[in-house]
């Protein structure tokens, strides 16, 4: 071999195991995340400081449509991303069961992900002792109205469920819906009317005795409460202007109906400030919220009910579960990151449930916004707590809830047996050992 | 006298082949379609016998998978809204074998009769089938919003019948879908019923006029028994696909509202992505095959009665 054989073999040799060496150097660490999101923005406020600050770990996180069903099928082929996102902390117990989760109990003891995080929030990712989930966002149940429709009309937001029903009536009175909100495109948002009328009207009390199997969903006050939801829907309209409208009216249309004054009303999820600025920019009307009133006299207090809007995990079956961990870390190490990451959603997505204190919110929060932040810690701070359908009931539970209300709401399912089908359904999870944390109250 | 065995031959004939003639030829024919087989047993043959044997299992998923027997099965006959989705299939295939093929019969027997422009209206006829059908679905959903659609228009010049939320209305919802799908799908057929109209030997009409035979007799005594392999090809699949709708169904209603337009595909999804019990989807799959294999056999059955189809 002569000097300039062995020259070229060196320099290729070079390249070719150079370049290798260097890239295993860098670890990838994949995230799916949810299609709805400014991945621009994500990359430039997340990704991009997290490799930054991290040049041995390359993250990537990739938007994807239907992402519950893409993880679900990657994972089938043994290809789903290093961090999971679920949709809430219900549909991780599947998942844990079959070993795909990795297990964060000793990583969140080193990092103090513990004193960072909210304490329900903490717990609701906790299964058989283990912590497995964290909550990437959280939210509750509020009611959102159309302000300048209120002030014209010298209603103000209610506090008692007798001042809710003569707003609603006063409103219908006029022509106006007192409720805008419907299902179509997302079944599911049946549930949450349900779990605001359980909560509200039985009270969280007696839900949390049913998450915990102290009581059985068929006591009449479950069944009083899943009544009064069934007459407001069927008999008297308080939502839309009838019940076909429920199943006609999506995101678009309750929302245009809200400022446009074809409804006074709407009981939403804290990610309806995601649509309330759009929307309401294109009226002259202004938007706010109040809590949800108690629906029932036996109940003086509002609350607010407690939601873990999507989870984040480790994949079980990941290469590199350390350097996702370091990932998480990132992300809630930082409440001012957080906070600038979710003022892009107007507070109502990316909400991370951390411990903020008021200088993490940026300069200029809307006031409504920063209330509501304020109070919901005020509140649950108190204990004052209720319990959302997708984040504390079995997956089974929680389908049977939203399907066959729809039955009841025509009429062709007694409450009784609605209620009788769900207790079953809650039984079979039980034995099954498929029922979500429920943080002690 | 030698024993003989059968092979497949293209036609479908079976051919003799005498024992004792060369192996080398007979494995070197079987080696063509070889790659077929194996291409065929990979991506169709492992992945049913998978879904018939999950049918048997309690499988979420995920973990581990248990044998139940039957029991999914005995749970699928009990099941309400299982029955509600197989009566809706059968609605669904009710429709789809009456409206659209009359339609298509009609528009291609129209389209056959003129000379000029008939590319033209192929391709408006044909456009809506190649859209995706989320495209479609956002389309007509717009078209018959209670809100927005042509519903409030028309009833603002006191003609309110469409003046209600179509997809909302138990009454109305698998109805409506069902147009948006025919809406769609019509065009298909008109394209295949032409194909088939044109290929039918013009003195066949021409004998017919001469016999004084009216339009409408010429389409019912000549067109019709001249494309009836045509016809009956469709209609078979029209039979097949209506067991498996899902996408137009899945994206307008979902099933809703109160399951009145639920269908077996949307059941199927349901309990495998959102209830994770994939055992049960699975046991819905079954029938869903099941179907499928009835309507084959009816099709082989007739042909060997010497329908010629």
């Amino acid at each position: 071999m002569n000097r300039k054989t062995l020259f070229v073999l060196l320099t290729l040799f070079t390249l070719l195991f150079g370049g290798t060496i260097s890239a295993q150097e860098v670890t990838t660490v994949t995230w799916w995340t949810e299609d709805y999101v400014d991945i621009d923005a994500l990359n430039a406020l997340l990704v991009e400081p997290f490799n930054a600050a991290n040049p041995s770990i390359k993250l990537e996180v990739i938007p994807q449509t239907s992402l519950d069903e893409a993880v679900r099928t990657a994972f089938a082929a043994g290809s789903a991303p290093d961090i999971l996102q679920t949709p809430g902390a219900s549909f991780i117990g599947e998942f844990v069961d079959a070993g795909l989760v990795y297990p964060l109990s000793s990583a969140a003891a080193e990092l103090g992900w513990q004193e960072k995080l909210l304490p329900w929030a903490y717990e609701s990712g906790i299964l058989n002792g283990e912590l497995y989930s964290i909550p990437l966002t959280f939210e509750s149940m509020i009611l959102m109205y159309n302000k300048t429709l209120f002030e014209e009309n010298g209603w103000t937001a209610p506090t008692t469920f007798e001042e809710l029903q003569a707003i609603a009536e006063a409103a219908q009175a006029q022509g106006i819906n007192p409720f805008g909100y419907g299902n179509s495109g997302f079944q599911p948002a049946n549930e949450h009317v349900v779990g605001v009328y359980l909560n509200n009207y039985a009270g969280a009390e007696n839900v949390y005795a049913a998450l915990t199997g102290e009581k059985s969903w068929t006591d009449p006050e479950f069944a009083e409460a899943i009544e009064l939801l069934r007459g407001h829907m069927a008999d008297v309209n308080w939502f839309n202007d009838s019940l076909e409208t429920w199943f006609a009216y999506g995101w678009n249309e309750q929302w245009t109906a809200l400022s446009t004054r074809e409804s006074a009303m709407m009981i939403i999820g804290t990610w309806g400030f995601r649509g309330a600025d759009e929307f309401f920019g294109e009226t002259t009307d202004e938007w706010d919220w109040a809590p949800i009133p108690p629906f029932s006299s036996n109940l003086p207090e509002y609350n607010y009910m407690l939601a873990t809007g999507s989870t984040l995990s480790v994949n079980g079956q990941s290469a590199n579960p350390e350097a996702a961990i370091a990932v998480l870390d990132f992300l809630y190490s930082d409440p001012a990151r957080v906070l600038q990451i979710a003022s892009g959603y107007n507070y109502g997505e990316f909400v991370v449930p951390l411990k903020f204190a008021a200088e993490d919110f940026p300069e200029g929060t809307d006031e409504r916004i920063a209330r509501f932040y304020a109070d919901f810690g005020a509140v649950t701070a108190e204990g004052r707590v209720g319990y959302t359908t997708w984040t504390f009931w079995p997956a089974d539970a929680d389908v049977q809830l939203w399907q066959e209300i729809e039955n009841v709401w025509y009429g062709e399912m007694t409450v009784e047996t609605y209620l009788a089908n769900h207790q079953a359904v809650w039984d079979e999870a039980r034995a099954d050992g498929a029922v979500p944390p429920i943080p002690t109250r | 006298m030698a024993e003989s065995v059968l092979i497949p031959k293209s036609n479908s004939q079976p051919v003799k082949v005498k024992q004792g003639q060369s192996f080398w030829p007979t494995l070197g024919r079987w080696s063509f379609i070889l790659p077929l087989l194996i291409i065929n047993l990979i991506i169709v043959i492992i992945p049913s016998v998978f879904g018939l044997l999950l049918a048997f299992t309690d499988w979420s998923g995920y973990g581990p998978i248990n044998f139940i027997g039957l029991d999914n099965f005995s749970k699928l006959f009990q099941d309400a809204i299982f029955f509600k989705s197989l009566s809706n299939n059968l609605i669904w295939t009710a429709l789809f074998l009456t409206v659209p093929i009359a339609v298509g019969l009609l528009g291609a027997y129209m389209l056959s009769g003129i000379k000029r422009g008939q590319i033209l209206f192929r391709v408006i006829f044909f456009l809506p089938y190649v859209f995706a059908s989320v495209v479609n679905t956002q389309i007509w959903r717009q078209i018959l919003h209670p809100r927005v659609g042509i519903g409030p228009i028309l009833a603002d010049y006191g003609i309110p019948f469409l003046d209600f939320p179509i997809f909302g209305t138990r009454e109305t919802a698998l109805f409506a879908v069902a147009f948006v799908d025919g809406w769609h799908f019509w065009g298909f057929l008109v394209i295949l019923y032409l194909a088939a109209m044109t290929a039918v030997d013009a003195e066949l009409y021409e004998v017919a006029r001469l016999d004084g035979a009216s339009r409408f007799q010429q389409f019912r005594f000549v067109t019709l028994p001249s494309i009836r392999p045509t016809l009956v090809f469709t209609i078979l699949m029209i039979t097949i696909w209506s067991s498996l709708v899902f996408d137009y169904v899945f994206i307008m209603t979902g099933g809703g509202p109160a399951n009145s337009s639920e269908v077996m595909g949307t059941y199927l999804y349901q309990n495998a992505f959102q209830r994770f019990d994939v055992g049960y989807a699975a046991s819905v799959g079954v029938m869903m095959s099941l179907w499928v294999m009835l309507a084959v056999a009816g099709f082989v059955y007739l042909r060997r009665r010497g329908w010629d189809i």
